[in-house]
């Protein structure tokens, strides 16, 4: 499980964060104009800040997981399976379900959350850089915003959905490789459609946990 | 030599115990009928090669033995042990860790070392064993197969021959008391092929292993063969040793010969 934590984890480091950098900085320029105009400039970390933990931090880390992980699983799974090798774990007395779906889906339930911190940090960092291109904030200020801005009610559930989003990531890639079928071609079925299926589940995912969170909250 | 179905009986004449005994097996995918009555037995410590045209079930056959497919009726006893009384995974574990299979393309795990591979099914069996005894098996097992010298390379860096060896290497690692062989000189050359077939040889004559093997391979078959098998229409239609199925009055049993 350490080893497929690693190797589905911390390999997807440099891409979620660059990715996460990108979405703070853009949010924050785009937004920055309409909030001027509305004279609400000292505000911006707020709203990027909540735009960040609640939604987009969660959703496209996992869009980005699925991408990656989730057509890794999916091919290297089925590539195991045409070519036998999980039959050859089965006949040799390995139970090859625990050794392949169970640490997979675990891995990418303990991943995608702890991404999702790291591509929230990061975002927020790629936002106080846009803010000092136009204006002047200190990075205490603008740190001292975030956490002012943020509290339990916006984190538990980003960090409920993005364990939801982990699991839906390895559940349904594990699931594309394991009942692949036809050779190479069922290979490259079964990454395509486990981009497919896990992009489709984490939308379904976040618009009943969003629904969820409004009504508890 | 049975000419039919109907009268084939599994010998009773051979003198050491049976290690798999197959009854009427029937197997069906769809509306396509693969095994249509299979009667079989293997002998303990014998080389039993199945022949057969593409399709007619002799890869089903063996998946049967190791539990990959359930045939849909019919008795299989596999060390006095009958599947229809497994009932659960781990019991069919237990059989599998007896029963060794070699696959057609070998199915090396290709992201682990031959190193990795050799140790993989080791590490996960009930009775553990400490590192200095998994290395000893690893290195003991490899000189068998003649390959010590590949034991850190990666299955992508050996040739169709070695990774067959390498299979047969991770299959007999954990002392099996039969193997089955998927067509284990399947595209191979003729060189290479032999060497496979001495190989089979060796491992009955040094581990006492009954096994059976599925080949289109005609000198593997006379090299290998105590006793030959033919499936034909999905039951065994023919039995005797290569020298007797070789001299068949029947020209399609000669046809494989030929």
């Amino acid at each position: 499980m350490i080893h497929q934590a690693y190797r589905l984890g911390y390999r997807s480091l440099t891409l979620v964060g660059i990715s996460g950098f990108i979405i703070g900085l853009v949010l924050t320029l785009q937004a920055r104009p309409t909030m001027v105009e509305f004279g609400a400039e000292f505000y911006i970390p707020t709203m990027v800040t909540i735009s960040i933990v609640r939604e987009i931090g969660p959703v496209l880390t996992a869009m980005i997981c699925a991408g990656k992980l989730g057509s890794g699983i999916g091919a290297e799974l089925s590539s195991m399976k045409v070519s036998e090798q999980l039959d050859a774990m089965d006949v040799s007395g390995v139970n090859a379900f625990n050794y392949t779906v169970v640490t997979r889906v675990l891995a990418t339930t303990l991943m995608v959350p702890l991404l999702v911190f790291y591509a929230d940090a990061i975002g927020l960092l790629g936002s106080y850089f846009a803010v000092n291109l136009e204006g002047e904030m200190t990075l205490k200020l603008f740190f001292q915003k975030v956490i002012g801005s943020i509290g339990y009610a916006d984190i538990i559930p980003a960090t409920a959905k993005s364990i939801l989003f982990g699991f839906a990531i390895g559940i349904v890639g594990c699931y594309k490789g394991y009942t692949a079928e036809g050779g190479t071609v069922g290979v490259g079925q079964a990454a395509n459609s486990s981009v497919v299926a896990a992009s489709f589940l984490i939308f379904i995912i976040d618009m009943i946990a969003v629904q969820l969170t409004q009504l508890i909250i | 030599m049975y000419e039919s179905a109907a009268t084939y009986q599994p010998p009773t004449d051979l003198k050491t115990p049976k290690a798999i005994e197959g009854d009427q097996l029937y197997k069906s995918f769809d509306r396509n009928q693969v095994l249509k009555g299979v009667t079989f037995a293997l002998h303990e410590k014998e080389n039993l090669v199945v022949l057969g045209k593409s399709g007619t079930g002799k890869s089903v056959l063996i998946k049967c033995i190791v539990g990959l497919i359930k045939p849909d009726s019919g008795d299989l006893c596999i060390l006095g042990n009958n599947i229809k009384n497994i009932e659960s995974e781990d019991e069919w574990r237990e059989i599998r860790r007896k029963v060794g299979f070699l696959f057609q393309g070998g199915a090396l795990y290709d992201s682990m070392t031959v190193r990795e591979n050799l140790e993989f099914p080791l590490k996960r069996q009930p009775n553990k064993l400490s590192k200095g005894e998994m290395k000893t098996a690893v290195e003991e097992v490899l000189e068998h197969v003649g390959l010590l010298n590949a034991i850190n390379k990666m299955p992508a860096e050996l040739s169709g021959g070695m990774k067959k060896r390498i299979a047969l290497a991770r299959t007999l690692i954990l002392k099996p008391e039969i193997v089955l062989y998927d067509e284990p000189t399947t595209g191979l050359d003729a060189i290479t092929s032999r060497e496979i077939s001495e190989l089979i040889l060796h491992m009955q004559e040094a581990f006492g292993i009954s096994s059976i093997i599925i080949t289109h391979d005609m000198a593997c078959a006379r090299l290998t063969a105590n006793r030959m098998l033919i499936l034909y229409e999905g039951t065994f239609k023919a039995e005797g040793t290569y020298e007797e199925l070789e001299r068949s009055p029947e020209k399609w049993v000669r046809a494989f010969f030929e």
